[in-house]
């Protein structure tokens, strides 16, 4: 293609000439040579091609085809914005919890269905590639692959990266060779830098449309804000040294200058909705159930802690990538039940990961475990169940666990719905009617509702804690969201001296997890380390051997997330004052 | 009928032709398809749609509504079959051509007459496209386009009404020469497409101007500002810059380039009865004219303004005007007492060489002809 030379500007006596199709002759080839398909085919032709045509973004064709997404007039209004106004362009920069992700997916379908994007990139931090994943094919119908190999690129059309792996040769070279109608960047105040090599891959992609996603543009300074419209438009703000000149206001470049003029600017690439007072979503009330464990249990528990610490530290980095997550799930399970721990113990009786004397001791563990009958935790979940009539979500990560909670809760005559990722669609859908119904407990395992509505109830009770925060946070995020009038009763029930007590230490006492707005933990998270996961943290505290040391280490990872917690409350406060005018209360 | 209504009457009516037989269950339809269209539908022997957002899953329906992937698929099925048919359009009566003349302002209620030379059978072709305008947006539209190989003159149809009264008939006269009417078809769609193609070419060209500016505007300035700063700076920064730039202006002319483009959808072939006329007109006038029963155009009667083809038609001193005419001849005319034109009128005994014909110089009417004509 030649590029416009200013000389060339396009001529307004020139006309557009309509092209008409190839495959035109052919049909005139091929017509009347054999008896058509008859007279109703031919009016069908007609009405389907009146059904399907496109007339500008006059209207949104997506919203009947979604699914499990409440439509909230503030998403509408902001996809035709950034669909009318903005051309496709935008920086979302609502507040966490506002449904960014659904809007960009909004855009991105209703792009779609016009035919005008059939090759989209999402970049993404490598944890949430799943979860883009799983939300654009089940709520988007929108089928994402996450990059897994560099044939991916060539074979798939619709592509989520981690943008620390595609921004690193040959992922790079074979991203830039793409043209892409839209890219998206999550998380994109990972941008703020021109320098950096985030920033350069970006900037290098050849697109048509893209969509920057984040709560906080503005984290340090102004130029980080400048950086993320100069991807979009450049120019928008001027060159950098007349922004630094008209709208920088000191000399570490943190206070706005001009603000109201820089606002008018920033509200043709930028829609920020932010939560207006009716539509902060009633408060958590977050109750926490510690139980001491039987003397066997106690025993079990300490016993394969023990083993696990062996069996960590023991090949110090010999040890296979497989068997360590072994250890890890052993440890979750025995935190959840001696029922869903047993089962595997079994399995690894005769797991070639472990030597003689290792398996051995398993067998030991296999057989204590299989010799407990009953979980001191049922005990106090029947108890607290008994103090409300309320209906509630149990949530277990496992389903051995969850089978032996049914039989306790029925047993106790509780009218019990059982939802776990195994049950065919239809099966889920007759489990949530149930429980809206006539059912008691919604018993479920992580796959517990995704996009369903449970409203209606406002009580989760977490009898397992999964060591991911973010696990736990979309658990309450089936009652605690838009639609939700009521308060809502957090439940956890965790055991004294396991790993789930340090969890609760960390995520509860020090950051107060549960009073957060949804959202905002994904970026304390974020910012306390981009390499491993909090899982793989715990995990590391939890296999010290000496209680002294796991007691200093759980401090340093206490105070990370503290600091972690500072730095975004620094940043939200930030935003909301370079970014006020620009933004949009939310009403009801 | 409500969007929701055709819709669902669209998807229903096109599983039924491709020989589902379905069976309604509340909010689900239960469909059974034949073994030939389930990969193209990507569909099990039975299943269930729905067309309520709420119950996609009960049963494992697949959702029906715009957006949704069934309903592409559908789409996609019903638009590459029924790509031609031929039918058939009775007369309505004895007396269709006089209402035809009616309708069209030429009927006996205004002093015209009418002398049917001949009756006949033609072919007439009827042309389905698609136009779509793609820039960084979409617009689309349906056009049907009728074209007479006979008269050699196409014209738009109202997709409304486009199938009242025909028959289907399995077996037809194929259309002499597919090739030509495609052509004047196309020169039609052309015409008819062209204020809304100019202005989607401008809408373009506006933003990709403006873009362009603001582009080159930040470039320029920021190699500026680099060589003030260090005029002997690096090379190979401002080499960074202008590449940048230059990949920017690529993609911004990629995004605005508006682009039209039209595809022939389907073609019908229609057998009508068409009559040979010869219209007396008030004032010792007469014109030559076809018509046929479907379409009810006259054809071979030309405005005296602006020639147009197109009516409906009033009586104008001896001629006849076409709607859009009408406003400019009552500006025009009379009241400011412009002397009449010395330029004989077509279809008048002083006119003979001005009359026009659809066909041009090979298809002269009588009246063009030389022939005596009528009182």
């Amino acid at each position: 293609m030649s590029l416009p030379l200013r000389e060339d500007a396009p001529s307004p006596d020139a006309s557009l000439a309509l092209q008409f199709d190839e495959t035109d002759a052919d049909l005139l080839a091929r017509a009347f040579r054999t008896s058509g398909d008859g007279p109703r085919a031919w009016r069908l032709n007609g009405e389907a091609h009146r059904i399907s045509l496109i007339d500008g973004f006059d209207r949104l064709l997506a919203w009947p085809s979604l699914r499990g997404v409440v439509r909230y007039p503030h998403q509408e209004r902001t996809c035709v914005r950034v669909l009318r106004e903005m051309r496709g362009r935008a920086i979302l920069a609502d507040e966490v919890g506002l449904g960014k992700t659904i809007e960009a997916g909004l855009i991105l379908k209703e792009y779609a269905i016009r035919g005008l994007v059939r090759r989209a990139l999402i970049l993404t931090p490598a944890s949430l590639t799943g979860q883009w994943r799983e939300e654009m094919e089940s709520k988007f119908e929108l089928p994402f692959a996450v990059l897994r190999s560099v044939g991916d690129w060539e074979h798939r059309p619709f592509l989520i990266a981690s943008i620390d792996t595609a921004k690193r040769d040959p992922h790079r070279a074979l991203a830039h060779r793409k043209s892409w109608d839209l890219v998206i960047v999550d998380e994109a105040h990972r941008l703020k830098n021109r320098l950096s090599v985030n920033w350069r891959f970006v900037a290098g992609l050849s697109k048509k449309y893209m969509l920057l996603l984040t709560a906080t543009p503005v984290q340090n300074d102004m130029d980080e804000l400048f950086n993320l419209v100069s991807l979009l438009k450049p120019g928008a703000l001027h060159t950098y040294d007349r922004f630094v000149e008209r709208y920088v206001g000191s000399a570490d470049g943190r206070v706005p200058a001009h603000v109201s003029e820089l606002r008018d600017r920033l509200r043709d690439v930028m829609v920020r909705n932010r939560r207006g007072i009716a539509f902060t979503l009633p408060p958590r009330r977050v109750h926490s159930l510690p139980v001491r464990l039987s003397p066997g249990e106690r025993r079990l528990y300490d016993n394969l802690t023990d083993f696990v610490r062996d069996a960590y530290w023991s090949a110090s980095g010999r040890m296979s990538w497989a068997a360590r997550l072994t250890l890890i799930v052993l440890q979750r399970e025995i935190g959840s039940s001696t029922f869903a721990v047993a089962e595997t113990l079994g399995r690894l009786t005769q797991s070639p990961l472990f030597g003689a004397a290792e398996r051995e001791r398993l067998e030991a563990l296999q057989e204590e475990a299989r010799a407990i009958t009953s979980n001191v935790k049922a005990l106090h979940l029947v108890g607290f169940l008994q103090s409300s009539d309320e209906k509630a979500l149990v949530f277990t990560q496992y389903l051995r666990t969850m089978q032996y909670l049914r039989g306790v809760l029925e047993r106790d005559g509780y009218r019990v719905v059982v939802y776990h990722g195994g049950l065919p669609s239809p099966a889920k859908d007759a489990a949530v009617r149930a429980f809206q119904r006539d059912g008691q407990i919604f018993l479920s395992t992580e796959a517990g509702g995704e996009g369903r509505n449970l409203q209606f109830a406002r009580t989760v009770v977490n009898y397992d804690l999964p060591w991911n925060p973010l696990r736990i946070e979309q658990r309450i995020g089936r009652v605690h969201r838009l639609g939700q009038e009521r308060e809502v009763h957090v439940v956890n029930l965790w055991a004294l001296d396991t790993v789930e007590a340090y969890l609760m230490e960390l995520l509860d006492r020090k950051i107060h997890m549960f009073e957060l707005v949804v959202g905002e933990l994904d970026l304390i998270l974020g910012t306390l380390d981009e390499r491993r996961s909090f899982e793989d943290m715990m995990m590391e505290v939890w296999t010290l051997r000496q209680a002294e040391e796991r007691r200093a280490a759980l401090a340093r990872l206490g105070d990370a997330l503290v600091r972690a917690r500072d730095q975004h409350d620094a940043m939200r406060e930030r935003n909301q004052e370079v970014l006020r005018d620009v933004s949009e209360e939310v009403p009801a | 009928m409500s969007e929701a209504d055709a819709l669902r009457r669209f998807v229903l009516d096109t599983l039924a032709d491709l020989g589902a037989t379905m069976s309604e269950a509340g909010p689900l339809v239960w469909i059974q398809v034949p073994e030939r269209v389930r990969s193209d539908l990507e569909v099990s022997a039975t299943f269930a749609i729905t067309f309520d957002p709420e119950r996609t899953g009960d049963f494992e329906a697949e959702l029906v509504a715009p957006g949704s992937l069934f309903l592409e698929r559908i789409v996609s099925l019903a638009a590459s079959r029924g790509r031609w048919d031929v039918a058939r359009f009775e007369a309505p009566g004895a007396d269709w051509i006089e209402r035809a003349l009616s309708e069209c302002g030429l009927g006996s209620e205004r002093g015209v007459r009418c002398e049917t030379e001949e009756i006949g059978e033609t072919v007439l072709v009827l042309l389905s496209f698609r136009v779509s305008l793609v820039a960084d947006e979409k617009r689309e539209r349906f056009h049907l386009i009728a074209v007479s190989p006979t008269t050699g003159s196409a014209w738009e149809v109202d997709p409304v009404t486009a199938d009242s009264g025909l028959i289907a008939i399995p077996d037809a006269r194929v259309p002499p020469d597919l090739e030509a009417a495609y052509r004047l078809g196309t020169e039609k769609l052309r015409e008819t497409s062209r204020e809304a193609v100019d202005r989607f070419r401008s809408t373009s060209l506006h933003l990709l101007e403006e873009e362009v500016r603001r582009i080159f505007g930040y470039f320029d300035r920021t190699i500026e500002e680099i060589q003030a700063a260090d005029p002997d700076g690096s090379h190979d920064l401002l080499r960074t810059v202008r590449g940048e730039r230059d990949r920017r202006l690529a993609e911004t002319l990629e995004r605005f380039d508006p682009k039209a483009r039209a595809a022939l959808c389907a073609i019908r072939a229609i057998q009508v009865t068409t009559a040979r006329i010869r219209l007396h007109l008030p004032g010792d006038v007469w014109a030559d004219a076809t018509l046929d029963a479907w379409s009810r155009r006259v054809r071979g009667v030309a405005c005296v303004v602006c020639h147009g083809m197109e009516g409906p038609w009033i009586l104008h001193e001896g001629g006849v005007c076409c709607a859009r005419c009408r406003p400019t001849l009552a500006e025009s005319a009379r009241p400011r007492g412009r002397p009449r034109s010395d330029t004989p009128r077509r279809g008048t005994r002083d006119g003979r060489g001005s009359a026009r014909s659809p066909r041009g110089s090979t298809a002269r009417s009588r009246a063009a002809s030389g022939r005596r004509r009528g009182p």
